[in-house]
């Protein structure tokens, strides 16, 4: 039985419950924007390490080189897409 | 085929390892749709119009339900792939099936959800901030509908055929699918609702 419970994925989950909560504090303390936003960005893309190496297992196949290249792209292409959409559209006429 | 029996089975012949690679280039794409919906929402958030915003709408107690669901899942599919690396076949179906009723529930909560919203004047023609929403969300829970189907249909395979190299590959594919829904909701989750709420 213990063998189907991996210590190291029980531990993952638990702590992407701890980052939901600690997302959750932005609503329930009365933060300026900019403090909530910044401790939304870190929980977000911690918890989404967290899937990507503890769920996934991007690194563990001779693939790793080529899957992490592709996931940064991906990064990279999101970024560029709703930042560059922000600047064009929003923050350019401010 | 080479069989390599010093890896996993659904990386065991050069085609599944090919596969699951495909598969990552394939969820690259998704990243970048995905962030099209993000980028319209964020630019189209403060146009609510005549209609209800955002701050008004979004709920404590539902927005946890689903991300409660969807993040247990995440880790039940992800036992589910580890019992299958231990070739214990009953234990796999079993987290699987688990899996897809959480994913269930959570597709449950967000029709509750949008039933609720249209009952307060909240439809997708509303505002174009509600039309974005509807668009990001809804996206979101045809992908998670779809999974339900594809995960089906992967618990039957593995039922009638045992666990081969086609099978779990098939099974590790669709894990990946499965977290990668995980990782959108987070940020739905975070920049979505929270951020709508504070």
């Amino acid at each position: 039985m213990k063998e189907l419970f991996p210590r190291g994925q029980v531990m993952g989950f638990a702590f992407s419950l701890v980052l939901t909560l600690v997302a959750l504090s932005v609503i329930m303390f009365d933060l300026s924007l900019k403090m909530g936003v910044i401790i939304l960005l870190v929980t977000a893309f911690m918890q989404a390490a967290l899937q990507l190496v503890m769920f996934m297992h991007a690194g563990e196949s001779e693939d790793k080189a080529s899957i992490y290249t592709n996931v940064y792209y991906g990064l990279f292409v999101a970024l560029v897409t709703i930042f560059g959409t922000m600047l064009t559209m929003i923050w350019g006429y401010q | 085929m080479k069989i390599d029996n010093s890896l996993p089975l659904e990386y065991s012949t050069e085609e599944n390892r090919l596969k699951i690679f495909g598969f990552w280039i394939f969820l690259g794409a998704e990243i970048a749709l995905f962030a099209t919906l993000f980028a319209t929402y964020f630019v189209l958030v403060d146009g609510t119009g005549n209609g209800p915003t955002g701050e008004h709408l979004f709920k404590v107690p539902t927005l946890m339900f689903q991300t409660i669901f969807l993040l247990t899942s995440s880790f039940t599919i992800g036992l589910g792939i580890n019992a299958m690396r231990l070739g214990r076949q009953k234990a796999t179906i079993g987290f699987f099936i688990i899996t897809l009723i959480l994913g269930l529930g959570f597709l449950g909560v967000e029709i509750y959800e949008f039933v609720e919203y249209v009952h307060e004047g909240a439809t997708i023609q509303t505002s174009a901030f509600l039309s974005s929403l509807f668009t990001l969300l809804g996206t979101h829970g045809a992908h998670v509908t779809l999974g339900l189907f594809w995960g089906t249909f992967i618990i039957m395979q593995i039922k009638k055929r045992g666990m081969t190299p086609e099978t779990t590959n098939k099974a590790f594919i669709f894990s990946l699918y499965w977290h990668f829904l995980d990782v959108v909701w987070i940020f739905i989750f975070s920049f979505v609702y929270l951020k709508g709420m504070m």
